[in-house]
């Protein structure tokens, strides 16, 4: 071998050395790393390390950052190749002490029909954001649905569609992850996450305690009337005094066809469940 | 003083590294939606560039030139600068926590910047002296910082913008990109 060869492969040698030679020292004179990235990187070995971006965060160890800090997270803005692998899934549960197998799926409903009549011509800048700086809203109903797909946009697995014709989203109970950023982003607060399991939802959001003045009532919302909970044998339905609507305890998920029948709007959407 | 200057000035703006030179166009359309993000990217690139900077102009000029093996200049660069961000990180992480959060995700990245490993060639190819080749890491740095937060601020605004379907979205970042080069190039003619 020649002395340019030689000299190469001494540089190079020398040079990778001192490098990890470098490293070395550093990881072995510096301070302990901090308490809570001691608890992230604890979360972090069970995470799939993709750093995908679909929960929102930048990457995998933010991600287990943020579980590590509150562990509502999960729920939250949920790691969905996490949630589908049982078996990280009960390894991180033992790992934090609490048990995560259990946990309840939640999709995604709108609290509306869409049928609302539309009154004005908006022709402003198209998100449902901005419609609804304009006297709250293109529509009769001044809490509906608009239909201009703020929800749709932020929904990272395409589950919310438009349809044109009525302006309300569509949301696709079998794609739905139960993320939630569809429930942050409605600025008319119409999205809530139900169990997967609940047979029925109510499709209004017809606050009548908050109503604008001389504005006309919805024609196709709730009327108030409480046939509901008339027609309710237990206590499948019951009523908001709050926002003067009936609603149905998501703790028991039960079903209530007869006031699915006696609704005289038709406001209660029954669900296909498995 | 008057060289340093100018070449502080010839690397952020004439010879700007996106702009010109087109190095760095990864992060400068992946870390360019939000100006918070596009700050901290730009300030860990200059941690970075002057560091590199240092620790090769010392291997090239002091080791390889001397011994002839100055083509080994590619290899040696990449070795140094992915160990050099390695102990970056780590003693940021565990000194000050209030910085790591703020550089976030984006020290890592850089390992892979072709804008890092394009400054210690373009300071090796042009004989300068140390504090020269500080002054040009360090304009490097500045003018990457600075193309980047341009665009994450019209970024932002174009957010808010009603532009048309097709055009959302990257697209549209590539006309603005296009019309921010055209506008730096009227730098041409300053040194």
């Amino acid at each position: 071998m020649d002395s340019t060869a030689i000299l190469v492969i001494v540089t190079l040698t020398l040079v990778g050395l001192g490098c990890g030679l470098a490293i070395y020292l550093a990881n072995k004179f510096l301070p302990e790393e901090d308490e809570t990235l001691k608890a992230a990187e604890k979360v972090n070995q069970y995470l799939p390390g993709m750093d995908c971006g679909a929960c929102g965060k930048p990457g995998c160890f933010a991600y287990a950052r943020d579980v590590a800090q509150d562990l509502e997270t999960l729920q939250a803005t949920p790691c969905m190749a996490l949630m589908n692998d049982d078996d990280a899934l009960g390894k991180l549960g033992q790992s934090l002490g609490v048990d995560l197998s259990g946990g309840v799926r939640k999709v995604a409903v709108i609290h509306c029909t869409g049928e609302s009549e539309v009154i004005f011509d908006y022709q402003g800048v198209s998100t449902c954001k901005s419609s609804m700086q304009v006297s709250a809203g293109f529509k009769k109903c001044p809490y509906g649905c608009l239909g201009l797909g703020d929800c749709a946009e932020v929904c990272p697995v395409d589950a919310i569609s438009i349809d044109r014709e009525k302006k309300i989203a569509v949301i696709d109970p079998e794609r739905c992850i139960g993320c939630g950023l569809c429930v942050k982003e409605c600025p008319n607060d119409l999205i809530e996450l139900i169990p997967v399991e609940m047979p029925q939802y109510l499709g209004c959001n017809y606050l009548s305690k908050k109503d604008i003045p001389r504005r006309e009532k919805c024609d196709v919302g709730c009327i108030h009337c409480r046939l509901c909970v008339k027609a309710a044998e237990g206590d499948e339905v019951k009523w908001d005094d709050e926002k003067d609507l009936p609603y149905f305890d998501p703790e028991k998920s039960l079903p209530a066809p007869d006031s699915i029948e006696k609704c005289p709007r038709n406001i209660i959407i029954p669900r296909k469940v498995k | 003083m008057n060289n340093l200057f100018s070449i502080f000035i010839g690397m952020a703006l004439i010879n700007n590294f996106i702009l010109t030179r087109f190095l760095g166009l990864c992060p400068f359309f992946g870390v360019s939606k939000k100006l918070s993000s596009a700050v901290s990217m730009g300030v860990a690139v200059i941690l970075v560039m002057a560091g590199a900077s240092a620790i090769t102009w010392v291997l090239f000029f002091k080791v390889l030139v001397p011994f002839g093996v100055d083509y080994m200049s590619t290899v040696i660069f990449i070795l140094v600068i992915a160990s050099l961000v390695q102990i970056v990180e780590i003693s940021i992480r565990r000194t000050n926590i209030t910085l790591y959060n703020a550089l976030g995700i984006y020290l890592p990245l850089i390992t892979t910047n072709c804008a890092v490993l394009g400054v210690t060639f373009i300071n090796a190819r042009s004989d300068f002296t140390f504090v020269e080749t500080m002054a040009s890491a360090f304009g490097a740095g500045v003018g990457f910082t600075l193309v980047l937060a341009i665009m994450s601020g019209i970024r932002e605004r174009l957010e808010l913008a009603d532009i048309p379907e097709s055009f959302e979205g990257v697209p549209v970042a590539f006309l603005v990109a296009m019309m921010l080069g055209m506008a730096f190039l009227a730098f041409g003619g300053m040194v």
